[in-house]
């Protein structure tokens, strides 16, 4: 019949969380040795694995060199299993080469690329689980892995998606609520100064609505981040205490 | 052959030091301080007249100087690093070599000793025959002679410490789990040689019997080396590993101490978690031994 | 806070998918209590001493009723006895799925605050969530969820400091119940709780028949066949062998009903049921599976007139044998797809009017109800109060039909009134249309303008002063909701500006507040006769926003420059203040028009309005646009009593045209704007052109006088019609535009972006839309704020660019529309009934307007007044006259009489009020005379005019 009901009357979703909660997010840092830079992070049940590579000499074809700041190469895939139909991906399909050129947008403006004229950064993510919010995962999971690589970056990028429905704006949908018709936003923001990193909707939605749903979302990647900090924070400590200074 | 297969478990970390909170790590986004009568080094920037980090790690501060040290980073060398390299391109006049750092290094024609004295003059058939000293893939060590104005980093072999290597064994580690010291280069008593290049590449290979001047560094012996000696420079190798996984800094004491403590085990087995364990262990408390 | 939990589940699309989805468990989900300490919950519903009087409890309790008692009782559930009743999540959402208007009126219970229910999020709650286990039914999982919180609610109520209070749960359940009782919870079938309740025992009139206690009364002998479950229906609609549609009963053969197939675009079929057996229960509206039946058992929908008027409750279906054997014997080439009922998909019962037929067995409790709808069946009832509501109007609401029983079982929902009386006519006519009619709320009179209202500075800033023109209304005599003004002048170089302004509804109602939602709701004004049920409340439809002469009032101006050959050479549209110099009435203005010795600027505006209307309908004409008639006609009213003294047909004069022409320019003139500037959520209207199927009626009929009409095109059509006469028979082309009338399709709103069709058939306009009736008609207002944005004079706001909100919006005015129309309809008949009660027996002359296999359908001109000629009696001990029907024709022989079509007849009319709920118009023939069937002229009072029928 007609459709899930994204919202209760009570205020939940079909998940349980209320309007602003955000999914269980769970990361770690460092997964990889043999990268500069790894992180896997879980948001829901949306899972990502980021790799970062350099910055290095420039490979491949050397006319993209920049010679006032490195070249972000960002790479995004999905896992065959990822999805509830298991389907084959080839790399260079039109969704994952947006989605690789949306990474590359949001990361340009957060990493300094100045201090590194004529060298690459490859940032590598892939999906292994696919639940909603795929580039927002994406995004929170390749800040950790920068961060892991020591490349210095003005602040943090915290990405979330936020809907909206029955007037309120939901914050980090899950596939199910994505599926359900509703107009979605994705928002990916330095939260310290509030400066937005990308924003993408490809939905129609009316500008009266367009402010309140860009407040949820920077809310909602405020609350990203302070997980982000957490894991970072944590990763940090770890890892000096193993130094032992 | 039996094949030893286990799950995945979480990693315990080894500690000995009960950890706590330390005020001077900072992530991406912190600010520093807002004193403007600071200098903005490494890993920071100033936003808004306030010294901000842009990586995590430590700060350090030397008088005015305020720095974020990165826990992990690419090598950034340094006039006298001590740097192992691989070359990946032969160019006019110059090879350039990886070496772990963000640009490769350049190595001139000009900084390297030709075989036939120091004061041998180049000429141009030289620049043509630079692919027979050294030729894409060739690993060699060298010193940072100086850096450019873009980071990349100027080496030379100019010494008959440096020079092409022959036989022996690559470990890619990070850079900062190298500790500087005066020498890089140490004949450790069992049985093997080691360069710890500050650029984390460290190289293991036999001791040599005695140094042969005029192959100025271009000669490579192709002597089979004998299985003792491979032995020992695999199980360097293992314990270098070992030691790196529990992130304990790498200078000839602390490979020694954990080579030391690996003889009880075999050279395969040094790389189980459990054992890796146990030796860094007995490694560290051997270093702190010795320290107290 | 939070516990991440997945699930897995199972779904279907192509094959077995497994979906993972997370479930979050919560501590913070309160119960809702007023006595709970424990749970920091902001504000309580449930009340401390929920104190409802029982037998069975005396203490204080909570209510926890399961799915099934919330679907089958809910108009219990209603009553505003009962209270503090906790809905859990899991019955919610099972009501959900199971029951669209249940769940509907669930949840305005929940908002009501008396009421005191409280929902709660069970499935969300750390303690109360439980997994379905190996081998379990979802819905022997979800029982167990229910018993599982009334268990934790117990406890935790319990726990807190008062243990007076209990929760009770309610289930018909029988496992459930004994289940629920193992786990020592209080638990009462439903019908116990409420028939314990002390004071309240009018409540157990409402309660549901539910299965469980099986109906004594009729035996056991099964008289439907079985339905299909769900999972068959589905696979033989997939396979093709049935057809799954809207089942819609006859409205004047109850034995007799078709089914509309939706098919792929323009191709649906009907296909005809007839039989009680075929019919198989089920019900007007809902949406059924049928099968066909093999093609030699196909049969013609029959002509002939059958109502369910059974002696009271025969339950043994003799009589319907005999009958369906008359109705088989006919059909020949004209068969139409017929089949048998073999499933329900989806019930789509409402509460019915109508009225209770008392058990002849005077202590029975079971009667049954009549609704007043026919196509509805008659439904069996249980109440205590049968005779106090005998002489009632009462509403009902259907529990069930088992297949053994000849009647659906149903409840008393509540009563309207004694019958026959006006108000309760009315509302039972209003109620069966659906019709909105409540006073306006509170919160709806909050967004009114405050008293004494004036044009402030700014909004004269913002509009266009044009109180200087000399603007005039013209309507209808006693009309307050004047919604439309003209005005029409010569400008310098010698072209004529013509403006029509339209009242500014749409700058008191802004959109979204309570006012707005209650108009779009509402969707249109409803006009009965001696009552008119508003849109919006009368400060705005009879004052405000109403353009009465001589004050200023803000307006929705369109002005045209035009040439005197009428064309348009300018077209412009403005916010405006105008200030009407007078209100005409149509009578008034043609008098002013016609009186060449007046020579008043209000007059020469007139002049030159009418001038350039008769240009306008000239060009409209020629392009092919309908002139159609309908008889409409109007009451005189006694002014103290309300009951109607004379009835007339409704006169059109030039003027009325003259308006109409401007009005219809507005229109096209604002849709053609709109939809140029919003391409895809302009709401506009179409009229669709009829399929040519629809023509045949018209064709016979016009061919029965040798007429020939045409009808590839609405031009054909519009000029076939223009030459049919025929001498002597001056009222024949009215007859025929009557008939072309009901060819026509009904004309829709629709969004401009969901459609491709915007031809409008009957106006011959390629583009069409309604903006000039704002007080009366919602989608005007929407127009409004359209055009509004269009010349920059408001702001959108977001469901105006929403083509889907759009789209629902115009099918709930089109429904309204059109029940607004039938309710019109309703009223004037019941008025004509009030009429010719007041006025005896009469004799009128009229004319045969449709031919059936039993009767003729006579149309009396002067009172506009159709009405069924029966040849056959209902009673059996007189012979039926012999008839001959010709389908050909169409024509029906009555002995030796031969009835066509357009024939002249006269008959006698009087009030048949055998049956207070349906009473009638009773026709029956006095000339031509044919002995056994036609009946001597009673006499009647001389009527002083004669029935003028040439107009």
């Amino acid at each position: 019949m007609a459709g899930l009901e994204l919202l209760s009357d009570q205020g939940y979703r079909i998940d349980g969380r209320k309007a602003t909660e955000l999914r269980k997010v769970q990361a770690r840092m460092g997964v990889f040795a043999q990268a500069d830079g790894s992180a896997y992070l879980e948001q829901g049940n949306t899972k990502a694995l980021a790799v970062v590579y350099g910055p290095h000499e420039m490979r491949g074809s050397r006319s993209r060199t920049l010679h006032d700041r490195a070249v972000i190469n960002c790479q995004y895939s999905m896992a065959t299993f990822s999805t509830a139909e298991r389907k084959r991906r080839p790399h260079g399909d039109r969704k994952s080469t947006e989605m690789s050129l949306h990474l590359k947008q949001t990361f340009e403006a957060a990493v300094m690329t100045q201090l590194y004229p004529r060298s690459q950064i490859d940032i590598y993510v892939k999906i292994l689980q696919s639940d909603g919010g795929n580039y927002s995962v994406c995004v929170n999971a390749a800040t950790l892995a920068v961060i892991d690589a020591g490349i210095p970056m003005r602040d943090y990028v915290c990405a979330c998606t936020v809907g909206f429905v029955d007037e309120t704006p939901l914050a980090d949908l899950c596939y199910a609520e994505e599926g359900g018709g509703v107009s979605s936003l994705a928002l990916a923001l330095l939260p310290r100064g509030g400066q937005i990193a990308l924003l993408q909707m490809d939905a129609r939605l009316h500008q009266d609505h367009l402010e309140t749903l860009m407040e949820a979302a920077m809310t909602a990647c405020k609350g990203v981040s302070k997980v982000l900090d957490e894991v970072v924070r944590q990763h940090l400590q770890e890892v000096s205490v193993l130094t032992g200074e | 052959m039996a094949a030893d297969m286990r799950l995945p478990v979480i990693r315990k970390p080894v500690s000995l030091i009960v950890s706590t909170d330390r005020r001077d790590l900072v992530v991406p986004g912190d600010v520093i301080t807002s004193d403007t009568g600071f200098m903005r080094g490494h890993g920071t920037y100033v936003d808004e007249e306030k010294l901000t980090a842009s990586v995590a790690g430590e700060v350090q501060r030397v008088d005015k100087l305020i720095c974020v040290r990165p826990l992990k980073t690419r090598f950034n060398g340094e006039v006298g690093d001590v740097v192992v390299g691989r070359i990946t391109e032969v160019q006019q006049k110059r090879w350039k070599v990886e070496t772990n750092s963000r640009l490769d290094s350049v190595l001139l024609l000009s900084s390297v000793n030709l075989p036939g004295g120091e004061l041998r003059r180049r000429s141009a058939e030289d620049e043509l025959t630079m692919r027979e000293y050294l030729q894409e893939g060739d690993l060699i060590s060298a010193e940072v002679q100086s850096v450019f104005s873009d980071g990349a980093l100027s080496l030379h072999t100019r010494s008959l410490k440096y020079g092409k290597l022959g036989q022996g064994v690559l470990v890619q580690l990070s850079p900062s789990l190298i500790k500087r010291q005066k020498s890089h280069f140490h004949n450790l008593p069992c049985g093997a040689s080691i360069i710890l290049g500050n650029n984390g590449f460290v190289w293991l290979y036999p001791t040599p019997g005695q140094q042969e001047e005029e192959a100025g560094g271009f000669y490579t012996s192709h002597e089979p080396v004998s299985l003792s000696d491979r032995e020992v420079i695999s199980r360097l190798r293992n314990c270098l590993l070992a030691l790196a996984a529990h992130k304990v800094l790498l200078f000839d004491t602390s490979v020694l101490y954990c080579y030391e403590s690996s003889l009880q085990h075999q050279v395969k087995d040094v790389l189980k978690p459990e054992v890796m364990e146990e030796i860094v262990m007995l490694t560290q408390q051997k270093l702190l031994e010795q320290e107290g | 806070m939070l516990k991440s939990k997945t699930f897995v589940k199972k779904t279907r699309s192509g094959g077995v998918m497994k979906v993972v989805r997370e479930h979050y468990l919560r501590d913070d989900i309160w119960c809702g209590s007023e006595v709970c300490s424990e749970c920091k919950q902001e504000s309580t519903v449930l009340q401390r001493d929920a104190c409802m009087e029982s037998n069975l409890c005396s203490y204080p309790h909570y209510l926890l009723p399961d799915t099934n008692v919330v679907l089958h009782q809910i108009d219990v559930l209603e009553d505003p006895v009962i209270r503090n009743v906790i809905i859990l999540q899991t019955v919610l959402q099972e009501v959900r799925h199971r029951s669209a208007p249940v769940y509907k009126r669930l949840k305005d219970i929940i908002h009501e605050k008396e009421k005191h229910f409280y929902t709660f999020t069970n499935e969300h709650h750390r303690e109360t969530f439980i997994e379905r286990e190996p081998g379990e039914s979802a819905n022997d999982r979800n029982d167990r969820a229910i018993r599982v919180a009334a268990k934790w609610y117990s406890q935790h109520l319990k726990a807190s400091d008062s243990d007076r209070l209990k929760v009770v749960l309610l289930t018909n359940d029988r496992g459930n119940k004994e289940k629920a009782e193992e786990k020592a919870l209080l638990v009462y079938k439903f019908e116990e709780y409420i028939k314990s309740l002390i004071a309240n025992t009018e409540l157990v009139d409402h309660l549901a028949l539910s299965n469980d206690d099986k109906n004594e009364i009729s035996s056991s002998k099964v008289l439907f066949p079985e339905h299909l479950p769900l999972s068959r229906i589905q696979t033989g609609i997939k396979s093709g062998s049935f057809l799954q549609g809207t089942f819609r009963a006859s409205r004047d053969n109850y034995l007799e009903a078709s089914v509309f197939v939706q098919g792929e675009e323009e191709d649906s079929t009907e296909v005809l049921i007839q039989g009680l057996q075929n019919l198989n229960r089920a019900v007007h509206q809902d949406v059924v599976a049928v099968q066909l039946l093999p093609r030699n058992e196909w049969v013609a929908p029959s002509s002939v007139v059958l109502q369910d008027e059974g002696k009271a409750k025969d339950d043994n279906a003799e009589e319907e044998e005999e009958e369906k054997a008359l109705r088989v014997s006919a059909a020949e080439a004209a068969r139409k797809p017929t089949g048998k009922v073999v499933g329900i998909i989806k019930r789509n019962w409402r509460p019915f009017c109508g009225m209770l037929n008392l058990s002849q067995i005077k202590e029975s409790t079971r009667h049954l109800f009549t609704p007043a709808d026919r196509r509805v069946p008659r439904i069996r009832i249980e109440t205590r109060q049968a005779a106090s509501l005998a002489a009632q109007r009462i509403m009902v609401a259907i529990d069930g039909w088992p297949k053994h029983s000849r009647y659906p079982n149903g409840h008393f929902v509540r009563s309207l009134g004694s019958a026959g009386d006006k108000d309760t006519e009315q509302e039972v006519l209003l109620l069966e249309h659906d019709v909105p009619h409540q006073a306006f709320s509170q919160a709806v009179l909050s967004f009114l303008p405050k008293m004494p209202w004036a044009i402030t500075p700014e909004d004269m800033a913002k509009r266009q002063d044009l109180r200087h023109l000399t603007v005039c209304s013209v309507d209808p005599p006693g009309c307050t909701d004047i919604d439309d003004a003209l005005h029409c002048r010569e400008l310098d170089n010698g072209n004529l500006e013509v403006g029509v302004h339209i009242a500014d509804v749409s700058h008191f109602i802004r959109p979204g507040n309570a006012l707005d939602k209650e108009a779009a709701s509402r969707g249109t004004t409803v006009y009965l006769c001696g009552k008119r049920i508003d849109m919006v409340p009368e400060l705005l439809s009879s004052n405000l926003c109403s353009l009465r002469s001589n004050v200023e009032r803000l307006a929705f101006s369109c002005i045209w420059e035009m040439n005197h050959e009428a064309e348009i050479l300018k077209t412009r549209f403005t916010k405006s203040v105008i200030n009407s110099k007078a209100s005409l009435t149509y009578a008034e203005a043609q008098m002013r028009i016609d009186d060449t010795s007046k020579n008043d600027d209000i007059t020469k505006s007139l002049r030159g309005l009418n001038k350039l209307a008769k240009i306008l309908k000239r060009q409209r004409i020629e392009k092919g646009a309908l002139t159609l008639s309908s008889l409409e006609v109007r009451f005189h009213m006694d002014s103290e009593t309300h009951d109607p003294i004379d009835l007339q047909t409704k006169e059109l004069m030039e003027t009325n045209s003259m308006v109409e022409e401007f009005m219809l320019l507005a229109n096209i003139s604002v849709a053609q704007k709109t939809f140029d500037e919003f391409s895809e959520c302009a709401l506009l209207r179409k009229h669709p052109a009829p399929p040519p199927s629809n023509y045949d009626i018209l064709l016979k009929a016009g061919k029965s006088k040798h007429v020939e009409i045409h009808t590839d095109s609405a031009k054909a059509l519009a000029d076939s019609l223009d030459v049919a006469t025929v001498d002597g028979f001056p009222y024949f082309n009215t007859l025929l535009r009557i008939l072309a009338t009901r060819c026509m399709m009904q004309a829709v709103y629709f969004c401009s972006g969901m459609d491709n069709d915007f031809h409008h058939y009957g106006l011959a306009s390629p583009i069409y839309t309604h903006f000039t009736s704002p007080i009366r008609r919602y989608a005007d207002i929407i127009v409004h704020r359209l055009l509004a944005v269009a010349i920059g004079a408001d702001s959108t706001y977001p469901d105006l660019m929403d083509k889907h909100k759009q789209s629902a919006l115009c099918n709930n005015l089109n429904y309204r529309h059109k029940m607004s129309q039938y309710a019109q309809r309703a009223s004037v008949a019941f008025h004509t009934q009030l009429f010719f009660k007041s006025r005896g027996i009469l004799n009128e002359d009229g004319f045969v307007l449709f031919v059936r296999k039993n009767a003729i359908i006579v149309l009396i001109p002067k009172f506009g007044l159709e009405g069924t000629v029966f040849f056959d009696s209902k009673d059996k001990a007189k012979a039926n006259p012999n008839l001959v029907f010709d389908e050909e024709g169409p024509t029906l022989a009555v002995e030796q009489h031969t009835f066509h079509i357009f024939d002249k007849v006269k008959v006698t009319i009087s009030l048949d009020d055998s049956n207070i709920q349906h009473q009638k118009i009773r026709m029956a023939l006095i000339d031509p005379v044919i002995p056994g069937v036609s009946v001597p002229a009673p006499d009647v009072e001389p009527q002083a005019k004669k029935p003028k029928l040439d107009r």
